[in-house]
Formats: structure tokens, C-alpha cells, sequence
């Protein structure tokens, strides 16, 4: 381990033996994100490697399921009319959540509005839109006020899931092994938590896992890709976990070295960067923060191919013989939104949720005695 | 305001037509899906913390007798970048509060909606308003 602290410093003396231009322009790309207007297809880094620099997030697979639902059957894409009716959804989110409009007013609101004047509820108002919006108290400020606090889709993904591999969409059968956890899960979701551990590593403010941490869900899907000669940084917002990759063709870590995040070293194909990480500790899973199922000897193959200004094609391969029967992809694209930044993420900073839920445990098991007695 | 305090259990049919999505933590564990509330208050300050951020309010009954509220609000970054602010709820705005009552019977909740003075509302935390792709099954966590 020592080792790999020596390494890790070496990342930062490596960024600073650059010629300052090019710390500048690294600096200057990634500070800004994807602002490199000339970008293209064959657009590198001052050192050569294809530039991925920037700030990212997974929002536009927003809503995609991550399991096909059955009836698309093998169909990975959406027809034009399915499309059409995403592309419609998409839309009538965005305008709820940038530009709520009058008539999303609070039913509850009006219900104890008319008690309190004695006169029925009023209807919603007509029309919408910030013009119609009208005066506002005096102690809320000119920013608009959102929908709903949640991330969404920009443009409609055509995808019928995030599984591209099998061509069912679906998650292979987990083996016996990968059986056992899934009852173990269960068990646990199933009973009364009784100490710490009770509640999952992402409850518990630890970590999301290399998947969980770009997996899009209801809030920070952002990430950020910063490059030097010799490796590629990629920090996660939400639980801000960091990833620093060597591609400098070194091997694995000895595997007697488990961790949660698992060990990466990458190397390019091309204009594609492949990233290919083991050594977990089995205590994650592939899913939604982390949910699911892994063991310790899990190979995540993850592929980074930037095919637009402000698109990168993302893939991850899951290859864990003891959990799953067969090896399978994920695949989207993470897309860069303007002005959009990476926020600092102190998880354990208010997670009072951790007292409340210890309290609410207690208050249960305090009713079923008296139910009891 | 004439009446400052109005704590109303509802109907199944009103609150529950939506179930909470899991936001950071288990909602199952920390508060009760069969004690929706609405609480009408005062802010007294906001906490933007991580992982959720809380409301603070003062809620006055009929008697005048103020019971101080948390309201568990979404993350802070979400909320930012939705274009809710620090200046967005100052103490003394008067707000509504739908939500559920934590499961050990204190004065804490998990908001669902907030509506402002001018009778806008915002989607503070628990879902079934306004997220896309619902019926998909995406951002169940």
C-alpha cells in the first residue's frame, strides 16, 4: 500500500513537471469543463492522449430503466413513435422544472387556505409560465423555484434499458452464490436493523461502488475527467469518491489488496479510453448507488469513447463468474450540460437520517412490546 | 394567518396516491408512510447540509403555542442547481409543509412539497410529483 501512496504523490509531481502551458490548458479545460470549442474526433491532450477532460453527468439516462421491460422484448431501441412519446415526456418535464408555471399550485395549500377565509379552494390559475407568475413574498428571492429538486433528462435517450448485454436487456440469473446474497438482502431489508451494519454502505455515507457512482439517479450524476501524462482522474460527486488510473501499463495490485472501489489501471485503443478494474471487497453491487450484487473477484471493463463536443460513449462490461451466470454491459452515454459544476459532497457532514432511523427503530420495537404486553 | 397550526393526518387517498422514493437513506426506517402530515409555519432557518438538507419552522396552534419542526428538504446540490438558493427561504417566510411524521413520533418530517407565500410549490424531497419516467421504474432507489 505504501507503494501505491508513492504513486499516487508521483501523479502530483508528474502534473507539475509539465511545461506550465500545458498545466494551463489541463487546468484551464478542466476547470471550465469541455470548453474546447474545437474539439473533434481528433482533438488531444497536449501529451498526446485523447481528451476527455471536463465535467459529465449521466442525467440523460434519466428514467431509463435499468432492466428492459419485457415487453421490448430484444429491442434495444425505441421505435420512432415510442420516441416521440419519450421525447414528449422529456419535454413536459423540462418545462415543469424550468419554467413552473402557475398552475402548479399546492391542493393542500388551497385546502387550508379556504378553511381558514371559510370560502371553497380557488381553481388553479390559467395559463403558466414565469410571466404569469406574478408578486412574490417579500423574503423569497428573483431565482426561480423549481418543480421538484430532482435531475432529468435533457434530451430523450432511445435506449429500452441500460443493459445492452444480453440482447434481452435483462441481468443474467445470478449463480448460487449470487442466490445467497440476494436472500441475505432480503433478509436484511426484511428485518428490524438492530446496529450499524444493519444499514447499507451507502446509507452509511461510505462509498457508492464504481457503478453505483455513475449509474444515473434522482440527484448528483455529475462527474468530472481530469487528465496528466500517464493517468486519468475521475471524481464523482455524490459520496465524492475519486478515482486516479494509471495507463502506464502497470499490473494490478497483489489480490490479497480488496477494496471498495477495486483497483484500476487503464490504456487506450484508439481514441477510446479502457479502464479495467479489480481487487473489490464483495461488498458492493452493480446498481443504482451501489445496490446489487459482486464478489472479490469481480472485472469491471469500463470503455470511455468521446464522440461529440459534449458527448462521451460510456460502457461497462461486468465479468463475475461467482455471482453471475454470464457476463454483461451497460451502456450510455454521459452527456455535459453548460455551466454545469461538481459540488462538494460532505455525506456524513447532516446524516441525521442515520439518528432518525436508529430512533424510528426504537420507537418501533418500543410499540410492538406494548402490543405485546 | 388566523390559524398558524394545522397538523392534518389525511386520507389514504390524498398523500399516499404517490409513495416516497428512497432519497440517501431508507424512508421505511426513519419515517411513518401512514402519517402524512401538512404543517403550516414560520422558517426559522435553513440547514444546507449534506446529505439533505432541513427546514426549521415554527408551527403556532390555535392556543398560540409554538412547536418547533425539522423538515428533511432533497440534497443541497440538487436544490442549487434547480435555482433554490440561500435566499430562497429566509426565516420568516411563512410556508406549507406536506410531508410524512418520523417514525418515532418527534417533530421531524420528510417534506414532500414546500408552497411559498405566493402559493408556488417546490418538490423538496420525496417523489410521485414531477419525476419523469415514473411508470419506467427509474430513480427508484
Amino acid at each position: 500500500m505504501r507503494k501505491r501512496i508513492s504513486e499516487w504523490s508521483g501523479l502530483v509531481l508528474l502534473a507539475a513537471s509539465l511545461p506550465l502551458a500545458a498545466q494551463t490548458s489541463a487546468a484551464s479545460k478542466a476547470s471550465t469543463g469541455n470548453s474546447g470549442k474545437s474539439w473533434n474526433t481528433g482533438s488531444k491532450t497536449p501529451w498526446g492522449d485523447p481528451d476527455l477532460q471536463g465535467t459529465w453527468t449521466s442525467d440523460d439516462t434519466w428514467g431509463v430503466p435499468m432492466e428492459r421491460p419485457t415487453q421490448y422484448g430484444d429491442r434495444l431501441y425505441l421505435t420512432e413513435d415510442e420516441l416521440k412519446d419519450r421525447e414528449k415526456r422529456v419535454e413536459q418535464s423540462k418545462e415543469r422544472i424550468e419554467n413552473p408555471s402557475d398552475t402548479n399550485h399546492s391542493p393542500a395549500k388551497a385546502q387550508l387556505d379556504a378553511e381558514e377565509n371559510g370560502t371553497p379552494p380557488p381553481a388553479p390559475a390559467a395559463g403558466g409560465g414565469r410571466g404569469g407568475r406574478g408578486g412574490r413574498g417579500p423574503s423569497v428571492d428573483a431565482a426561480p423555484v423549481p418543480g421538484q429538486f430532482g435531475e432529468y433528462a435533457r434530451r430523450a435517450s432511445k435506449q429500452t434499458s441500460q443493459v445492452v448485454d444480453p440482447p434481452n436487456g435483462r441481468i443474467p440469473a445470478l449463480t448460487p452464490e449470487g442466490l445467497k446474497k440476494r436472500t441475505a438482502a432480503a433478509a436484511l431489508r426484511g428485518k428490524t436493523p438492530e446496529t450499524w451494519t444493519d444499514w447499507s454502505i451507502y446509507d452509511r455515507c461510505i462509498t457508492r461502488g464504481v457503478a453505483g457512482s455513475i449509474i444515473p439517479v434522482i440527484y448528483g450524476n455529475g462527474l468530472e475527467i481530469v487528465q496528466a501524462p500517464g493517468y486519468v482522474a475521475i471524481r464523482y460527486e455524490m459520496v465524492h469518491d475519486a478515482r486516479i488510473i494509471p495507463t502506464d501499463g502497470r499490473p494490478h495490485l497483489p489480490n490479497t489488496v480488496h477494496t471498495y472501489m477495486g483497483d484500476p489501471v487503464g490504456h487506450w485503443e484508439g481514441n477510446t479510453l479502457v479502464v479495467e478494474t479489480t481487487n473489490f471487497n464483495d461488498k458492493m453491487g452493480i446498481g443504482p448507488n451501489g445496490g446489487g450484487f459482486e464478489s472479490e473477484d469481480m472485472k469491471l471493463t469500463e470503455r470511455f469513447t468521446r464522440v461529440a463536443e459534449n458527448t462521451i460513449n460510456y460502457e461497462l462490461t461486468i465479468d463475475d463468474p461467482k455471482t453471475y451466470t454470464a457476463a454483461w454491459k451497460v451502456a450510455f452515454p454521459i452527456t455535459h450540460e453548460p455551466g454545469y459544476q461538481i459540488y462538494e459532497y460532505a455525506c456524513h457532514e447532516g446524516n441525521m437520517a442515520m439518528r432518525n432511523m436508529i430512533t424510528g427503530t426504537l420507537a418501533q420495537e418500543a410499540a410492538a412490546a406494548a402490543k405485546k404486553n | 394567518m388566523k390559524t398558524m397550526f394545522c397538523i392534518a393526518v389525511l386520507g389514504a387517498g390524498l398523500l399516499l396516491t404517490s409513495a416516497p422514493v428512497w432519497a440517501h437513506h431508507a424512508f421505511a426506517a426513519e419515517f411513518d408512510v401512514n402519517k402524512p402530515l401538512i404543517l403550516k409555519g414560520t422558517v426559522t432557518k435553513m440547514e444546507w447540509i449534506n446529505p439533505h438538507a432541513w427546514i426549521h419552522i415554527d408551527v403556532k396552534d390555535v392556543d398560540g403555542k409554538v412547536t418547533p419542526w425539522m423538515i428533511e428538504a432533497g440534497a443541497p446540490n440538487g436544490l442549487l442547481r434547480r435555482g433554490f438558493t440561500k435566499n430562497s427561504l429566509l426565516p420568516g417566510t411563512e410556508i406549507v409543509v406536506e410531508g410524512w411524521q418520523a417514525k418515532d413520533g418527534s417533530t421531524r418530517a420528510n417534506g414532500s412539497n414546500i408552497t411559498l407565500p405566493d402559493g408556488h410549490k417546490l418538490f423538496v424531497g420525496s417523489s410521485g410529483t414531477g419525476a419523469p419516467f415514473e411508470k419506467d421504474g427509474a430513480g427508484k432507489q
